[in-house]
């Protein structure tokens, strides 16, 4: 019976008598398990099912959005130059106004758009000098110029997706830099190596996270603070957590309030050539 | 006051305790589940009582029955519930129900009544 458990065979039970003594009860307690386990396995499996429909209906929906998007973004910018309204105008305000919320509608789409594909098992990694990683992300989104950013030790090769890693580099930087309540942002970036896995902390000298709110931050659409006026649509780190746990990484948060934070990720060390981000082999 | 219904025998005494107790080789089905909470919603007239249940006659208890027992209308029916768990067999399908099945109500396990009571009491 436990064989057939173990392939997730469900159907054989054993028969109990009635002598009420140890041995009917390992075997009505091998059955209830077996009916435990089976109803997991359907409830699992119909889960999967709905999350699998959910996520293709977000990536549709984001992608199809898109294109929608980009023409009111033209449209916009023709009408602009058509009526060429004086700056400091009500109606040249109102055009500003009709460009940013645009501009957010995009971002929020794109944000939605990754999140859904977060999750892709079958994305082709290789290896990647994480310096080269963090400092090209650096220069292109010119970072310099909001924060002072220090990398404190060499960071080590790593086996992963490039644009992933670039995508998690990225998101991190970028929430340092925008919630940073500080005149000057300073962010110090470190690597630690283990048995089994490198571990990369981002560090910054900004308001800091709540305890209460560690685990918030990483939750799809949550906004800690909803009156915040900086521009977030709350899925930035619901990716990056989305994409490291697909991969069977960690991601996590340590901080003390008013005393900046620091947000950990492992990467495991892993030779190149071994196929897929998921493991799996093409 | 007492009833019993094919398979349960229920008592309500003065003390406002349930007591109920199955017949030997009791399996507990969903019905059998059911009918008992109605038996004892009615016992104690809708108002949550506590509830010492032996368990040490019961062969086998359904997953439908375990779940209906650790639901909302078995918590609205009792405030506490100690189950008397006697024999290896209760005792596992106590153990499951604890753990697996997590029942809204305060529940625990005894092996005698006379502890069950003293727990119901407090």
């Amino acid at each position: 019976m436990i064989g057939r458990v173990a392939a997730l065979d469900f159907s054989k039970t054993l028969s109990i008598s009635d002598k009420n003594d140890m041995i009917d009860a390992i075997g009505l307690g091998l059955n209830m398990l077996s009916e435990e386990l089976n109803t997991n396995v359907v409830e699992r499996s119909k889960l999967d099912t709905v999350n699998s429909k959910l996520e293709k209906f977000a990536y549709t929906t984001a992608h199809d959005l898109r294109s929608p998007l980009n023409s009111i973004t033209g449209l916009v910018t023709l009408l602009e130059l058509t009526i060429n309204p004086e700056e400091n105008s009500e109606v040249h305000q109102y055009v500003v106004r009709l460009k940013k919320t645009t501009e957010q509608m995009k971002n929020l789409v794109q944000g939605i758009l990754e999140y859904s594909i977060a999750d892709t098992s079958s994305i082709e990694k290789q290896e990647i000098d994480l310096n080269e990683v963090f400092k090209e992300v650096i220069e292109i989104d010119q970072l310099s110029d909001c924060a002072i950013i220090k990398i404190e030790n060499t960071l080590p090769k790593v086996v992963f997706n490039r644009s992933t890693m670039d995508q998690i580099i990225r998101n991190l930087l970028s929430n340092a830099i925008k919630y940073s309540d500080k005149k000057n942002c300073e962010i110090t970036i470190r690597a630690k190596e283990a048995d089994d896995h490198v571990l990369i902390s981002i560090c910054d000298n900004g308001p800091g996270i709540a305890k209460e709110n560690q685990e918030k931050i990483f939750e799809l659409f949550n906004k800690i603070d909803n009156e915040s006026k900086i521009d977030s649509h709350g899925i930035g780190l619901a990716t990056v957590k989305s994409v490291l746990e697909a991969v069977g990484e960690k991601i996590w948060v340590e901080s003390t309030l008013n005393e900046g934070a620091t947000f950990c990720f492992t990467l495991k060390k892993e030779k190149q050539g071994k196929g897929t981000l998921s493991g799996q082999s093409k | 006051m007492y009833r019993e219904s094919a398979k349960i025998k229920f008592t309500f005494g003065p003390d406002h305790i349930l007591y109920t107790e199955c017949i030997p080789n009791t399996i507990m089905t969903l019905e059998d589940g059911k009918e008992s909470t109605r038996i004892s919603a009615e016992m104690v007239n809708y108002e949550p009582r506590p509830l010492l249940c032996d368990l040490t006659h019961v062969v086998s208890m359904t997953q439908e029955c375990r779940k209906h027992f650790a639901g909302p209308e078995h918590a609205a029916t009792f405030s506490k519930c100690a189950l008397i768990v006697n024999s290896p067999v209760s005792r596992l399908i106590g153990n499951f129900f604890l753990g697996l099945n997590k029942p809204l109500k305060p529940t625990r396990l005894f092996k005698s009544k006379e502890e069950g009571l003293k727990w119901l009491n407090e």
